[in-house]
């Protein structure tokens, strides 16, 4: 059976066994108590009374005390004739005296052994059976004078109300525990179920998730208990789950259109080219136009491999000291001759001292991809200004390159970095990026424990700017 | 018959063009979704060659726009997304086929023919008018056997009026399906080509088998 290994199961077990132990060690104790109590209260009363007795019959009215005079001698004791005790006076070899009303034609009872203790002077208690039916707690007292006894006093009580009483109490615990148990049982249950629901609900939920539904939630009803904790640990766990695969979903996704494109145009170019005989210029064409396409994939390929073994770590950086300006102004050297056939004015500032640390190569693909970009998003007749700076005071070397170039919408900018992420939705390739420029930038910068960042307005040009600490 | 190719990718655009137009279609390109859509209004198109990321507006959104205004052109969604997801909804959208990239052309080529049968709920294989039969793969005419030679406009003619057999088909017609969005309506150049095409498949012993409708336009029919 499923429902004896679970936990609320178990639990319940447990707080109706401990709590049925607690209930029968209390019963067993007021029991106990309260019995020794009551017959200790019944001793203490006959014994007062046979003192009493014993008193008056030593009295200077001496042995011939009538009954009538022992009702008149409890009635000064006690106020009433008390009822339900009984007296009996015996003379010293045991035969029956004076006899209490109340005992009409019956005797109590008294052993050898008893008359032995008394003629020695002992004081018995003891529980007779009177008539078979009613217990009777006797006191047996010898009246002793001048050290000798001259008679014994019996004083009984009846114990009916004591054993009634107590018969009474063990039922009332005999029913009592068992169903406060079973009401306990129930409730512990309840409580469990109450307390695990969650849990079970978790357990759900993470099940679904294991078949793949990354979108499911747990609905947390209180935060702040332990398994309102749990449930908000666990969501938050699979939400990063969720974006993360998301991430690569949608990586994957981007990197197959972006080498699928390439080879759709390569295949149709070579089926359509292939369909019947053509002159040689449109071979030629055919051909260029395929070479463009498997450069274009090498560099997407290139730049993956990049950004995967960045990403496993793989990369090693070397730590060289490098005078940023100097390596800004190579590339800028580089570049002045694609951006005059742009037509584009390319500038170059620098200001200060630029010293960083670093890896040479890495550091100048990041301005060299900045660069390109800037004139690649620029038309003819624009600008793109390439600046190096050093601050002193924050002990940071930035570097800024400006462009007049098309701009970024506001909504776009945050997810510039990411890989093959594109401005326009449209996959223009025109512009020859692989869609990986900006994502292997932000890497280079990060292993550099530098920052990258980026402003534009629409129609006005962007400005992307890194931030790297400076080596003194 | 004419298509319009909706792809931003100018390339792959381009060896559409020219591949489809070298079956005798005649091609329109549209490198964005508004563009597509214009055009879509503008002109009548026997079938729709659609990317689904494009820029401006994404291709489910131009099919959309399309079945909105209540056209039923068959539409070949032709994309890289090739999860199941993406084929569903593409389809769902209102698709009537989906090929991923990259696609081997003469599958391309076969299902464009098979969405045009299928619009024009006509059989597969040749097209047949009395003793006159046109095969729509291999592009071979033959009258009563004997093999006839076409140019690309002639044979494109041909095939959509053999399509419409038995029924009068307009200039306007016959402008929209079987010339691009470079013809001048205001030529007579249709006239010219029937004239040609009439001439071509009439073999001296056979009778006449397209007929001029006076003020309306031209029926292919058998009148035995």
């Amino acid at each position: 059976m499923m429902l004896f290994k679970t936990i609320k199961f178990k639990m319940t077990l447990w707080y109706v066994v401990i709590l049925g132990i607690i209930l029968s060690c209390f019963s067993l104790f007021l029991y106990v108590t309260l019995a020794d109590s009551l017959y200790k209260g019944v001793d203490n009363k006959i014994r007062t009374m046979a003192e009493i007795v014993v008193s008056s019959t030593r009295s200077p009215l001496g042995a011939g005390t009538s009954m009538a005079d022992l009702d008149q001698v409890m009635t000064e004791h006690f106020g009433i004739r008390p009822l339900g005790r009984f007296i009996q006076i015996l003379d010293e070899s045991g035969r029956i005296g004076d006899r209490s009303t109340n005992l009409r034609d019956v005797q109590i009872p008294i052993s050898v052994q008893t008359m032995k203790a008394a003629s020695k002077g002992i004081i018995t208690f003891e529980t007779v059976q009177v008539m078979g039916k009613y217990s009777l707690r006797v006191v047996t007292m010898p009246i002793i004078e001048n050290e000798k006894m001259i008679g014994i006093v019996q004083v009984g009580s009846s114990l009916e109300g004591v054993e009634e009483a107590l018969q009474q109490l063990l039922l009332i615990l005999l029913i009592a525990v068992p169903a406060l148990l079973l009401v306990a049982s129930a409730g512990g249950l309840f409580l469990a179920n109450k307390a695990l629901k969650p849990v079970d609900a978790i357990t759900q939920i993470a099940r679904r998730i294991g078949s793949g539904d990354l979108s499911q939630r747990i609905r947390i009803k209180r935060v702040n208990d332990e398994l309102g904790r749990l449930a908000s640990t666990f969501n938050e766990m699979i939400a990063k789950l969720e974006k993360s695969f998301r991430q690569v979903k949608r990586f994957t996704a981007d990197a197959s259109h972006e080498l699928k494109t390439p080879l759709t145009i390569l295949r149709g170019e070579v089926e359509v080219g292939l369909k019947k005989k053509r002159g040689v210029k449109e071979y030629q064409q055919i051909l260029a136009s395929n070479l463009e396409e498997i450069n274009r994939m090498s560099r997407i390929v290139e730049d993956l491999l990049t950004l995967s073994r960045a990403d496993m770590g793989e990369l090693t950086m070397e730590r060289e000291e490098i005078e940023l300006s100097a390596l800004a102004r190579e590339v800028w050297r580089d570049l002045r001759l694609l951006a005059k056939k742009k037509r584009i004015q390319l500038k170059f500032m620098d200001n200060g001292f630029t010293g960083v640390e670093g890896d040479p190569l890495f550091l100048r693909q990041l301005i060299l991809n900045l660069t390109e970009n800037g004139l690649k998003y620029t038309r003819a007749g624009g600008e793109v200004a390439v600046r190096v700076k050093g601050d002193r005071d924050q002990g940071v070397v930035r570097l800024l390159v400006t462009d007049t170039g098309v701009g970024i919408p506001q909504k776009d900018l945050k997810r510039i970095f990411d890989r093959f992420y594109r401005v326009d939705g449209a996959r223009s390739r025109e512009t020859g990026g692989t869609g990986l420029g900006l994502s292997i930038c932000q890497w280079i910068v990060q292993a550099h424990e530098g920052r990258i960042a980026v402003e534009s307005k629409v129609g006005k040009g962007s400005t992307f700017t890194v931030t790297l600490p400076m080596k003194d | 018959m004419r298509i319009l190719v909706v792809e931003d990718e100018k390339k792959v655009a381009s060896f559409l063009k020219k591949g489809l137009e070298e079956e005798y279609y005649a091609v329109d390109c549209a490198y964005d979704g508004e563009e597509a859509l214009f055009m879509v209004e503008a002109n009548d198109y026997d079938l729709i060659l659609l990317d689904i990321m494009l820029p401006k507006i994404n291709g489910l959104e131009v099919l959309k726009g399309v079945r909105q205004r209540g056209l039923a052109i068959p539409v070949l969604m032709l994309t890289a997304k090739d999860s199941v997801e993406d084929v569903v909804k593409g389809l769902d959208a209102g698709g009537d086929d989906y090929l991923t990239k990259p696609f081997a052309f003469a599958e391309l080529l076969a299902r464009v023919r098979a969405l045009l049968r299928r619009k024009e709920r006509g059989p597969a294989g040749e097209l047949r008018v009395a003793d006159l039969v046109l095969d729509p793969v291999t592009h071979m005419v033959r009258r009563g056997g004997q093999e006839i030679d076409l140019t690309a406009k002639e044979y494109a003619l041909l095939e959509y009026l053999m399509r419409h057999a038995n029924r009068v088909v307009t200039r306007t017609m016959i402008s929209e399906h079987v010339w691009d969005y470079h013809f001048d309506p205001m030529t007579n150049v249709i006239d010219v080509y029937v004239n040609h095409l009439r001439r071509k498949i009439y073999l001296d012993s056979s009778q006449q088998l397209i007929h001029t409708v006076r003020g309306v336009g031209y029926m292919l029919q058998d009148r035995g």
